[in-house]
């Protein structure tokens, strides 16, 4: 039983992990929080379903589109709503400001238009499951993830490894800085916010396979928030724990305490972390220059 | 005409809250997303009151902003230190909004998702104007007293502001308590005027309105937020908009106001100000 | 004279950077002691420091003997420290007299109850902050800009202003952190009578970081001496002139023909640094 429990944490932690991490990323680059992220999150479930759907695409492909399509997503979202505020150099708040303009404004759009049925994806992944040291994994569950630890893995090797990615790490530092060395700005942006969208796509989706898809799966994609500030803000290895913590820490209260109150102790954790560390697990404690 | 006076009567009640969170973000500089969490705990408190334990209007309207307040100092302890990441805020209040949903369903006194029917109608609009009237009065005797001054220097410069003698927690928690003092009482009055409250009207989505309207209005203006508001109550009515595309032009609006004209209509200024500048540019000529 | 502030290997590691390095030096009380150094040579740390903004990763700083580490900023003011900020921090949306009145009001007594409901006590409590705020504003000669918005005054005007905001919280020690940045000679001069009236009229122990020198030697005794986050040497100004060390490391010195030497950080009467840094 606690090892079932432990297990199905995991996987349900793995997709916040996704889901955190592209919003941790903006956060540490651009230094503001970037709320349109859950929006992004639910455009990508949409466009997998409608993939699916319309197209009887395959997971695999349903996966691909949504990465692209989420990250172009990401990226205009950028263009039209922070680019503006960025070059301005406004205050973070007003791009935060922006951001759940944009989430509200997406959600609501989606809400008016498509309307708030809930759709369900086809079946992908049967009913199978796999025995697992006693306990059960359904294949989607270890699907979901293989898949974000492969995505993670593969974003760190991107970020420590590519001259991109070294690049990327440079601008969370000093963004002026890294302008003056010669590196393009704007199209680094471009590329991290094209990898919180592929991030926020395939997040989207195996949220989508696993519950179903409707307007306001915001309510779920705010544990991403909450994920990222266990974790600490800023930090990505802080995003993947944080998502594993909150994954494991909700199915624990949900299986021997109770199902409804889970969102309840998800808040609880949240604030009882930052009454004992201020700043997450992994986030660092910057004192303001004066 | 009867359409009209309750269009006019929940305008009213909206400004109060409006009023509330322009406290804690016009004149204290900290985002919220979670007030609409305060309006329901004084909807619920003082309906409760009234309902089960046949509690006298006004004093449950009272408690109810009380216990609003008391609410408050749940979030506001935890995460108003000194070191405030205004983030950790943000995600933190948010957090709380969701949880306070999640409560209110799931408790028997307040009858979970079905929500409340059959609350009395004590709220009229005399009352409401009244309680306006108050609202607005002491907030701005808050905002001329050591304290109000006080909030206002931290969203001017906070590194200033302790160094002129300025407690960050402290004044942040009031400025918090205050504000959810006024939301708890616009929910109490909203309560007994529509006669039914459900958890689902207490959510980001009605916090997201709140701080529209702030913003819009203006942050550091007292009648910016509070002609915001109005229109933001009246305007959709009248142009029978449906409500999902008024959250939708919430949201356009959001961005286009971070945009173009962050200061809103009446940033850092009241209505009075300008009919003063008005005056003065005329007389020199 | 008694030591109004002592600091005893005063030490603050920023990560792997060490800011400030066993610094032990004190101020004597009615004194204006200078605090020069090159630029990185930790003076504003130290200002930092005295005011609770950082806490001290080792050392002791005391306050008419009693130690002040681990208290919060708002706290040392009410003990009697403030200070003015090398970038001017105002309150910018506010206007002059507003931001005077700000410290004045924290440190009148007026319960939330009265202020709420605007008693005759609250009432009264206004309109003496204001008499007193506008005779500060007085003192520094702003008072015609009363009710003007802060960030729209001069430059130089501004200074003026933070130096009245300062002095509204009664101090016994005041901290100016460059406060003749980006002036021209003669608004220095200007500036020193300033200073030097403010340290008379008002009775309070000031406690200076510049690179003006001319202001710096003719108003500081003693003048403390910073490099590389420790203390280089102190003493008074001519003293401190004619030291090798820091001739080496800050002043430089005049050569044979008049012209002066590049020094490491040179500081004779120009604010190169000050402007670049503006």
């Amino acid at each position: 039983m606690f090892l079932q429990t432990l297990v199905t944490g995991l996987s349900i932690g793995g997709i916040y992990a996704l889901m955190a991490v592209g919003y941790s990323l903006v956060f540490s680059v651009l230094g503001f929080s970037n709320f349109a992220h859950g929006a992004v999150i639910m455009l990508g479930a949409y466009l997998g379903l409608a993939l699916a759907v319309k197209l009887h695409l395959g997971i695999g492909l349903v996966l691909v589109g949504s990465i692209v399509g989420s990250g172009i997503l990401a990226v205009m979202n950028e263009r039209l709503a922070y680019s503006v505020l960025r070059r301005r150099k406004a205050p973070s708040l007003y791009l935060m400001i922006s951001a759940m303009g944009c989430s509200v404004f997406l959600e609501n759009l989606v809400y008016a238009t498509i309307g708030s049925r809930f759709y369900a994806f086809p079946e992908f992944f049967s009913r199978q499951v796999v025995q697992f040291a006693g306990s059960s994994l359904s294949l989607l569950d270890l699907a979901a993830f293989i898949v974000a630890f492969l995505a993670i893995l593969a974003l760190h090797v991107f970020v420590t490894r590519t001259k991109t990615g070294i690049a990327i790490r440079a601008g969370v530092c000093d963004m002026t800085m890294c302008s003056l060395m010669g590196v393009n700005v704007d199209r680094l942006i471009m590329v991290v916010f094209l990898l919180a969208g592929a991030f926020a796509g395939v997040a989207g989706v195996f949220l989508g396979v696993k519950y179903l898809v409707y307007p306001t799966m915001g309510w779920v994609t705010n544990k991403a928030y909450i994920a990222a500030v266990i974790g600490g803000l800023g930090s990505l290895p802080g995003a993947l724990v944080g998502g594993l913590i909150l994954g494991v820490v909700e199915t624990f209260v949900s299986t021997y305490v109770s199902s409804v109150m889970r969102d309840v102790f998800s808040f609880t954790l949240l604030i009882a972390l930052l009454v004992w560390m201020p700043n997450g697990l992994f986030g660092s404690d910057t004192e303001e220059k004066v | 005409m009867d359409y009209i006076l309750s269009v006019v009567t929940l305008a009213a009640i909206n400004m109060i809250a409006v009023l509330g969170l322009s406290i804690f973000t016009g004149f204290t500089g900290l985002f919220s997303f979670g007030h609409a969490a305060f309006v329901g705990v004084g909807a619920y408190a003082s309906a409760i009151l009234t309902y089960y334990y046949y509690v006298p209007f006004f004093v449950a309207l009272v408690a109810g902003a009380f216990a609003a307040a008391a609410v408050s100092l749940i979030i506001g302890v935890p995460t108003l230190r000194a070191k405030l990441r205004s983030d950790y805020f943000a995600i933190a209040i948010l957090g709380f909004g969701e949880a306070f949903r999640v409560i209110l369903e799931n408790l028997e006194i307040t009858n979970g998702a079905r929500g409340l029917p059959g609350i009395d109608s004590f709220t009229t609009l005399p009352i409401v104007l009244v309680a306006l009237a108050f609202s607005v009065w002491i907030t701005r005797n808050f905002l001329k007293s050591r304290y109000g001054v006080a909030c206002i220097a931290i969203r001017e410069d906070p590194v200033a502001a302790e160094m002129s003698g300025v407690g960050l927690f402290r004044t942040r928690l009031l400025s918090l308590v205050l504000s959810a003092f006024l939301c708890g009482l616009s929910g109490g009055l909203m309560a007994h005027f529509l006669s039914f409250i459900q958890p689902v009207m207490f959510t980001l989505v009605q916090s997201t309105q709140l701080l529209a309207a702030v913003i819009a209005g203006g942050m550091g203006s007292i009648t910016g937020p509070l002609f915001a508001s109005f229109l933001f109550i009246v305007l959709p009515e009248a142009l029978r908009v449906a409500n999902m595309w008024r959250l939708v032009a919430y949201g356009l609006m959001l961005v286009l106001i971070m945009i173009y004209r962050p200061q809103g209509i009446m940033g850092y200024q009241e209505l009075p100000d300008l009919f003063r500048r008005k005056i003065s540019r005329s007389g020199t000529k | 004279m008694a030591h109004l502030l002592e600091m005893e290997n005063l030490t603050k590691d920023f990560g792997g950077i060490r800011a400030v390095d066993s610094l032990t030096c004190c101020v004597d009380e009615g004194s204006i002691t200078g605090i020069i150094g090159p630029n990185g040579a930790g003076k504003t740390t130290v200002f930092n420091l005295i005011t609770g903004v950082y806490r001290p990763t080792t050392g002791a700083i005391l306050l008419e003997g009693a130690s002040i580490v681990g208290d919060r900023p708002d706290v040392i003011v009410g003990k009697g420290v403030t200070r003015t900020f090398q970038n001017i921090r105002l309150f910018n949306r506010q206007t002059c007299l507003e931001n005077v009145m700000t410290p004045l009001l924290q440190r009148t007594p007026c319960s939330l109850f009265s202020a709420l409901l605007r008693t005759p006590h609250a009432r009264r409590v206004d309109r003496t902050v204001r008499a007193k705020a506008m005779s500060l504003l007085v003192a520094m000669g702003i008072e015609s800009y009363a009710d003007a918005k802060a960030s729209t005054l001069p430059y130089g005007l501004q200074r003026k202003l933070e130096i009245a905001r300062a002095l509204a919280a009664e101090p016994k020690l005041l901290l100016l952190d460059e406060p003749a940045a980006g002036m021209n000679p003669e608004e220095t001069r200007s500036l020193a009578d300033l200073i030097a009236r403010v340290h008379a009229d008002f009775n309070v122990t000031i406690l200076l970081i510049e690179h003006h020198m001319d202001l710096v030697m003719n108003i500081c005794s003693p003048v403390i001496v910073m490099n590389f986050g420790a203390l280089l040497a102190e003493g008074r100004p001519d003293d401190v002139r004619a030291d090798e060390r820091v001739i080496g490391a800050y002043l430089g010195r005049k050569k044979r023909d008049g012209n002066k030497a590049a020094a490491p950080e040179g500081a004779e009467g120009e604010d190169r640094h000050a402007g670049a840094r503006r």
